[in-house]
């Protein structure tokens, strides 16, 4: 006599462990899509306050910073020596406040250009402090 | 004769565990979400002597598009440091997460900054190692 072999045999995964597994699915993927820890870069500003211009107002060094170009104290200089230039400016001062540089941006400055160059004057001991014009529309009869 | 009386257990299916815990981490996730701006374009510019930032609970973006935001939401430079100085207040730190596309014009990112200084915050450039 032939024996038959039963091969219907079921064989399920338990269901009851589909939450748990979703659940340890999502920690995994929450863990992998953590973003970075952001780097950058402190800057202490003074807060900001209106003033009228004057001329010859302060003995500060003022930077005007323009697309790929510096200007220091009304004089062009190269990009590489203005490390050497903010240092020479800068030597000797020991208060923040002789320290304070003032720095004015064309409108047209990239982000990245401005980056470059505060923060070269931030490495030789400047305190950057940003002027900005403000523009007023008159309205003429 | 006594008649014993049949004691029924009443036990909690922990079958649901997992659906629950799913359902509590999709809440958190949404509610997480609301202050997230990692859906903004803008590409860091580079940088050296950085540093890792401290957590922030202000983060102001400039995008490639020149939209200022402010915690993911759009923001109108003019009304940046009085909504800044409300998200701040309650932060020992005050530290401002300033992210600025690297091609912004002085235009859009110094009244930015101009604001973030108006509300009594310290900016962090976010940057990339050069």
């Amino acid at each position: 006599m032939k024996i038959r072999r039963n091969r219907k045999l079921l064989v399920d995964p338990p269901e009851a462990a589909t939450g748990d597994i979703a659940f340890i699915l999502i920690v995994f993927f929450l863990v992998c899509a953590s973003v970075q820890p952001d780097q950058g870069r402190e800057q202490n500003l003074p807060r900001s306050e209106e003033q009228e211009e004057k001329k010859n107002q302060t003995k500060n060094p003022t930077v005007l910073i323009k697309r790929g170009e510096v200007d220091v104290n009304d004089q062009r200089i190269k990009l590489a020596e203005l490390p050497l230039k903010m240092s020479e400016l800068l030597r000797g001062k020991e208060r923040p406040e002789d320290r304070i540089v003032v720095v004015k941006s064309a409108k047209d400055t990239p982000y990245h250009f401005w980056i470059q160059i505060t923060g070269q004057i931030e490495q030789a001991g400047g305190v950057i402090t940003l002027q900005i014009e403000e523009e007023r529309e008159v309205q003429v009869p | 004769m006594k008649i014993r009386r049949k004691r029924v257990q009443a036990n909690v299916s922990s079958a649901a565990t997992g659906d629950i815990a799913f359902l509590l981490i999709i809440f958190f996730l949404i509610l997480a979400r609301v202050q997230d701006d990692s859906h903004l374009q803008w590409i860091p510019a580079q940088g050296t002597d950085i540093e890792q930032v401290k957590n922030a609970r202000a983060s102001v973006v400039i995008d490639v598009d020149n939209n200022t935001y402010l915690n993911g939401g759009q923001i109108g430079v003019g009304q940046l440091a009085d909504e800044l100085e409300k998200v701040i207040d309650v932060d020992p730190n005050r530290a401002v997460l300033f992210k600025v596309h690297r091609e912004a014009t002085a235009i859009y990112y110094e009244p930015a900054i101009e604001a973030i200084s108006e509300a009594g915050g310290t900016v962090y450039h976010i940057l990339e190692k050069e």
